[in-house]
């Protein structure tokens, strides 16, 4: 081992092409942050450095797509798929809408613009790194940075008492949960003696300890379950959520879920697959995959009757994401069944495809949910809604086309989404996910109740009170406009981005450490 | 009796137990909060345990990741703690409902 340090020291495989998308959002983070303590004042310029350094970041991950690179860099540290390149894609965009979706926000709650964007171009760093991570340390890493950079962001209205006890609660939450986590990966360390993914896949077959492994692995589902909101494990969503600011509301159901999801394909999927003959490797995904598929089950029902029930727009929605992240397991579980590499990779793209249009609806829906909130987002139930419908058109159809794609209509993006995760877990045959893959389909009819509401709400509803349609800045026009094409666009011509997610790097997530 | 993996292990065991106990039964902000260092102690411990037994420095690496990380969260935490106290004059996490069905 130590011969192997020094190997290392001496030739360090430190290839910082690699990972430059990171550290370009990186880099835009620190110069917002030196940029902020120069010019407090300022209210666009650090929005627009955070702009450009994600545009450059989104160039230079499409130009990594299928690149003669092959391997992995900093000595097996960081993977190069179509994992990580997708999902990559989906939090760049993510962090773009946020941007322009808060611009409103931030005039009128006169938050320190410049941490904000800094916080959140470091929150997307982090979530870079994760789905980047090849190695439980990097994961960890990538998670934490990404998780305390949103603990701040929940409560950037620091006067504001929901704000504080949406923080307050998420901290105390989230690193609770990262505790699980740590275990979790500390005893799969015990059990196989690495924490590298490929050399843990590699064995499982034959780990030391296959109990630790197996105890290991259930921590890790409940760490990684409440990053994600799957039910038991949501408990904090609809509180965090509903007290956040809007906009970051809507990133956080967007961006740190999706990253978590990510890292959870990459250690489960590729790190606990089956290997033939192998019993204690068996046994661990039989039970992962049931674990999950029994989660999936349980969330989607309690995400959608629970959103039923509710009154607060933002809380229908932190309800309605716990759901969607059922929907995203089902595709999950079937990743972790599919039978070759080619099958997996297609099962992967479609999670990543459906978190993309996931984030896409949500990230718009919440832009008008900011717009239409106020100051503290005081307007936000549904009686604020009443018969908006036709003096504000845009806005009306705007939120109405997100509604339909979160609830899966042909034509919309979300319907792609939801066909393509629900494919591989119907194709696997297997008893239990075909269940789930009912209950999802039930789930998705029992949550047309809650979204057609708003459109009522919005449409036929009278309003007593009266009302004008606030002003819509030109950045926020530009996110919710964004939104709705691509909502309506992946709708009818999703082909290309998925083949894109499916087929990424040479050597997908094949590539074992040199070591 | 010399100790050894299991020893480690269950030491450890106990530590998260008693960590994740805390976090479930204390009210006091503060106190949950050291209830989860308390079980990142305890994931560290780990750790090192096995790093020993395996002969291997990842383990120890991790660890020291563990702990930089588990500052910055220290120091992120007690901002929001403080910043919650501002408001309300406590930290007790029971005065934090006003976010409820």
């Amino acid at each position: 081992m130590s011969n192997f340090l020094l190997a290392q020291l001496t030739t360090p495989n430190a290839d910082v092409t690699l990972i430059l998308p990171e550290i370009v959002v990186a880099l835009a983070g620190i110069v917002v942050m030196l940029y902020d303590s120069f010019f407090p004042k300022q209210k666009a310029v650090s929005g627009a450095i955070g702009m450009l350094g994600i545009l450059i970041s989104a160039v230079l991950l499409v130009l990594m797509w299928g690149d003669s690179y092959s391997g992995t860099a900093w000595s097996g540290m960081i993977a190069h798929d179509n994992l990580r390149l997708s999902f990559g894609l989906v939090f760049l965009m993510i962090a773009a809408m946020t941007i322009l979706a808060s611009t409103l926000w931030v005039e009128i709650e006169g938050v320190p613009t410049g941490e904000f964007h800094a916080l959140l171009l470091f929150a997307t760093f982090g979530m870079m790194m994760m789905a980047a991570g090849n190695d439980l340390v990097v994961i960890f890493l990538g998670l934490e940075t990404s998780s305390i950079a949103t603990y701040v962001m929940a409560g950037l209205r620091k006067g504001d008492l929901r704000s504080n006890e949406s923080a307050l609660k998420y901290f105390v939450l989230g690193s609770f949960a990262s505790a699980f986590l740590l275990y979790g990966m500390a005893l799969v360390y015990g059990a196989t003696g690495t924490t590298n993914i490929p050399l843990i896949a590699a064995s499982v077959g034959a780990a030391k300890f296959p109990a630790l492994l197996l105890i290991g692995s259930a921590m890790m589902i409940v760490g990684f379950g409440f990053k994600v909101a799957l039910a038991p494990f949501h408990v904090w969503t609809p509180d965090v959520y509903e007290g956040a600011p809007a906009p970051i509301t809507g990133f956080m159901a967007a961006g740190p879920k999706a990253a978590a999801f990510s890292s959870f394909l990459r250690v489960f999927v590729l790190g606990f697959p089956l290997v033939a003959g192998a019993q204690a490797a068996g046994i661990l995904h039989e039970t992962w995959i049931s674990l999950l598929a029994v989660l999936g089950i349980i969330t989607i029902l309690f995400g959608n009757v629970a959103a039923i029930l509710q009154n607060n727009i933002k809380r229908m929605l932190a309800y309605s994401s716990i759901a969607h992240a059922g929907y995203a397991t089902v595709g999950f579980v079937g990743a972790g069944l599919a039978k070759t590499a080619a099958e997996r990779n297609e099962a992967i793209a479609a999670v990543a495809f459906y978190l993309f249009v996931y984030a896409i609806t949500n990230l718009g829906a919440f832009a008008i949910v900011s717009l239409l909130g106020q100051r503290n987002d005081r307007r936000a139930d549904f009686e604020d809604y009443n018969g908006i419908g036709f003096k504000a058109p845009l806005l009306s159809f705007s939120l109405s086309v997100f509604m339909l794609s979160l609830l899966g209509m042909p034509l919309t993006a979300g319907f792609i989404g939801k066909v393509l995760v629900f494919r591989p877990a119907l194709e696997s045959g297997n008893v239990l996910l075909v269940t789930l893959v009912v209950v999802a389909v039930i789930g998705s009819a029992i949550s047309a109740y809650y979204y057609l509401r708003l459109l009522v709400v919005m449409f036929f509803r009278e309003r007593a009170v009266d009302w004008t349609p606030p002003r819509v800045p030109s950045a926020l026009m530009t996110a919710i406009a964004a939104a709705v094409v691509a909502v309506l666009y992946f709708g009818l011509f999703s082909d290309g981005l998925i083949r894109r997610f499916s087929t990424a790097a040479p050597k997908a997530a094949d590539v074992r450490a040199e070591r | 009796m010399e100790p050894n993996l299991a020893t480690y292990l269950g030491l450890s065991g106990i530590l998260f137990t008693i960590g994740c106990v805390g976090v479930v039964f204390k009210r006091n902000a503060l106190g949950m909060f050291m209830c989860i260092e308390l079980m990142l102690n305890a994931v560290n411990l780990t750790f090192v345990a096995f790093s020993r037994y395996y002969a291997d420095v990842h383990g120890q690496l991790f660890v020291f990741m563990v702990m930089s990380v588990a500052a910055a969260e220290a120091a992120v935490g007690l901002g929001i703690f403080i910043a919650f106290f501002r408001n309300r004059q406590s930290i007790d996490v029971d005065t934090a409902s006003i976010l409820k069905n």
